[in-house]
């Protein structure tokens, strides 16, 4: 759906993108994971055409370079800032958009209230959007991006700043648009979120891709084995053990132990070993 | 095409609903116009008559009559008030002079060539001598008009000399001035007797009069505003403009700060649509402001096009200036701070050397010549060449062409600086 060969970008002499390659198939959830700053927007930015590569190629697969108006309308964005005018309600707000991509009359009206639905939003479809929480704003964000029904969407760091509860709206409003087989690109840096999400996750750190690949492959191939934790008389152990059952069984053949549990591998685990840091450094 | 007119209507909508925007574009202007209007003058229509008090002390037909006509006149507003009160009146503030007839104004009335003179007492505001003077013509005016009616009427004339006759006979003999006036006195008496009387009605003005004037209306011959609104309403229409100019330069960065230009940038839109929209936002705003105002000025204040066609023709240039220097203005900084802070200085100077302020021609020459760098000015004399300086067609095309020439200018040094991030 989506091919990026060898892509790099400077500004000035911040290397923001550097030999990016990856490719997204159509109907996945590919997540972009990566701390502040690794390059995340700047990818998403080459991917829309909004930036220009210093080298490589960007393509979307039956439309060509996504730096065309024509291809631009088949690709929906939700820009990780709230990009939304507060003095406009929900509905005035899509409405100016869907005509931007080109929508009109019956079409457009129908869209809108379907977007308005989707995110639940549609009591609030004439709130001035100043008047919104972070949570709903975050949630019309998203709707100004399937507005007009694009193939890929790309949601750059769509949960910052949003409370449990929005966040799950949104989680689940992704996993419906997986559903009617749409592909979409998230970008996070909260590996929770691509954990749950992602069929795939490119890890990103300073704009070069350190590995890519399905979250169980990840796991297995980068995170290193389980620790198993055995708490005894107030002392907690920590093992780490490719094969956890057989480990406490040989360490506690009768079954003594108080209390035990398993800490499995995690993306942070994977970032931090292919890094040396934590997402969160 | 769909998609400019959705990004104009989109800005001009959100134009409505910023308060400072709608006060300073549409609201502002308006008081402008109007309060320096009516400061300068308003309309030819109100009166400009001197409110004075008066006191009449004399009590006398004569003076009651004299008063009267000086009502009559239609240059004084008069107000009946006691000696006391009249002072009162005058020391406050709220009359420009009191006018006392002292005892005695009626009897001196009915002399003539001797004795003491009728007399009046006026209590002035030193402050406004310029009404003073006025006023003192207007009575001196009134006096003559006394003396002219007095010899247009024989009966009156004859009464009058007749009283002086038998007043200077009761003088001693020892009186120097005795005999002249008795010879000069019998004379007049023979000559107002036998003189043919004037003209049917006697009128005054078909009469003897001390000096003919000859008022003529010269206002329709010559260039100048019918109004003082003829002035300040282009003032306030550029000073809308302003307004527009700098909501729409600084909405443009806000665009860039908030994200949502990113988010235009991302959609099918070209740069030239995106550029389009936020000019034809601006052009219909300033458009707006230009027939609202004309509009309220012909309405109510007296303001008439010499030529519409040309007003058109003035309002379509100002606004492609404007819409550039728009353009420009939102290219001045990188925060909504930076570009009001930079717009601002940028543009008071260059509207109130061009005439926003203070009327162009009233500006000393070599402001007049220094004015010219301003399109403040170049809009002001489009504006006023259709109003009441009558410029041909030939004429506008200088002030229009500068305008026009200095948008396209604004316009393509702004969008070549425009950047989107």
């Amino acid at each position: 759906m989506l091919k990026l060969v060898g892509v790099r970008k400077s500004f000035g002499a911040t290397v923001a993108v550097d030999g990016v390659s990856l490719e997204i198939k159509p109907g996945e959830i590919f997540g972009l994971l990566g701390p502040n700053g690794a390059g995340k927007t700047t990818t998403v930015h080459l991917a829309i055409g909004l930036l220009r590569p210093d080298a490589g190629t960007v393509h979307i697969e039956g439309l060509g370079a996504p730096d065309s108006p024509s291809v631009r309308a088949r690709i929906g964005v939700a820009p990780q800032a709230v990009a939304l005018y507060d003095l406009l309600s929900a509905e005035e707000n899509l409405e100016f958009l869907g005509r931007v991509y080109g929508l009109g009359g019956r079409r457009l009206a129908e869209r809108i209230a379907w977007s308005l639905d989707f995110v639940g939003l549609a009591d609030r479809k004439r709130g001035l959007v100043r008047t919104f929480s972070g949570g709903m704003k975050r949630r019309l964000n998203l709707a100004a991006a399937v507005l007009h029904d694009p193939e890929l969407i790309l949601l750059d760091e769509p949960t910052v700043g949003v409370d449990p509860q929005s966040r799950n709206a949104i989680f689940e409003n992704i996993l419906e648009l997986r559903r009617r087989g749409r592909t979409i690109v998230y970008t996070t840096h909260y590996m929770e979120e691509a954990e749950r999400l992602c069929d795939r996750v490119g890890i990103l750190d300073h704009g070069r891709m350190l590995a890519l690949d399905t979250v169980p492959r990840l796991l297995a191939g980068l995170g290193g084995h389980p620790v198993l934790v055995i708490e005894q008389d107030g002392r907690e152990e920590r093992i780490e053990t490719a094969d956890p059952l057989a480990e406490l069984n040989r360490r506690y053949p009768a079954g003594a132990v108080e209390r035990f549990r398993l800490e499995r591998s995690s993306l942070e685990q994977v970032f931090l070993n292919l890094t040396g840091k934590t997402l969160r450094d | 095409m769909a998609a400019v007119f959705a990004l104009a209507r989109k800005d001009l909508r959100i134009l409505i609903r910023t308060r400072s925007g709608i006060f300073f574009t549409f609201v502002w202007p308006i008081l402008m116009a109007v309060f320096f209007g009516l400061i300068f003058g308003g309309s030819d229509s109100g009166s400009s008559r001197i409110r004075i008090a008066v006191a009449d002390e004399d009590g006398t037909p004569a003076s009651r009559d004299f008063i009267a006509r000086l009502a009559k006149g239609g240059n004084l507003d008069l107000d009946l008030q006691s000696r006391a009160e009249a002072g009162n009146l005058v020391r406050t503030g709220k009359r420009t002079a009191a006018v006392i007839f002292p005892r005695g104004f009626g009897e001196a009335n009915e002399r003539l060539f001797y004795g003491d003179p009728p007399k009046v007492e006026l209590l002035i505001d030193p402050s406004r001598k310029a009404e003073t003077a006025m006023l003192q013509g207007f009575l001196l005016q009134e006096a003559a008009g006394n003396l002219q009616r007095l010899f247009n009427d024989r009966t009156a004339s004859r009464n009058m000399v007749n009283k002086a006759l038998n007043d200077v006979r009761q003088l001693p003999e020892t009186d120097a001035e005795k005999a002249p006036l008795n010879r000069f006195l019998s004379e007049l008496d023979q000559y107002v007797t036998t003189r043919p009387e004037p003209a049917s009605g006697s009128s005054a003005s078909s009469g003897w009069q001390p000096l003919a004037v000859d008022t003529r209306e010269t206002r329709a011959d010559r260039p100048g505003p019918r109004n003082s609104f003829e002035v300040t309403f282009p003032q306030g229409i550029l000073w809308g403009i302003l307004g527009c100019v700098m909501t729409f330069g600084i909405g443009i960065v806000t665009e860039r700060t908030h994200g949502t230009m990113i988010r235009l940038q991302m959609s099918p839109l070209s740069r030239t649509h995106l550029l389009a929209g936020k000019a034809l936002a601006c052009f219909a705003g300033m458009i707006v402001i230009q027939v609202g105002l004309f509009a309220l000025g012909w309405a109510f204040f007296g303001v008439r096009p010499t030529s519409w066609g040309l007003l058109v023709l003035a309002g379509l240039s100002t606004g492609i200036a404007f819409v550039g220097i728009m353009m420009l203005c939102s290219t001045l900084g990188k925060t909504e701070q930076a570009a009001a802070g930079a717009g601002w200085a940028l543009m008071m100077p260059l509207s109130m050397l061009g005439g926003a302020m203070v009327p162009l021609f009233v500006m000393p020459g070599w402001m007049a010549a220094a004015s010219n760098v301003s399109p403040f000015k170049w809009a002001i004399l489009a504006m006023e060449g259709a109003l009441w300086r009558g410029f041909s067609l030939q004429e506008m095309l200088l002030p229009c062409g500068i305008l026009i020439a200095v948008g396209l200018v604004c316009f393509v040094a702004g969008t070549r600086t425009f950047r989107i991030e």
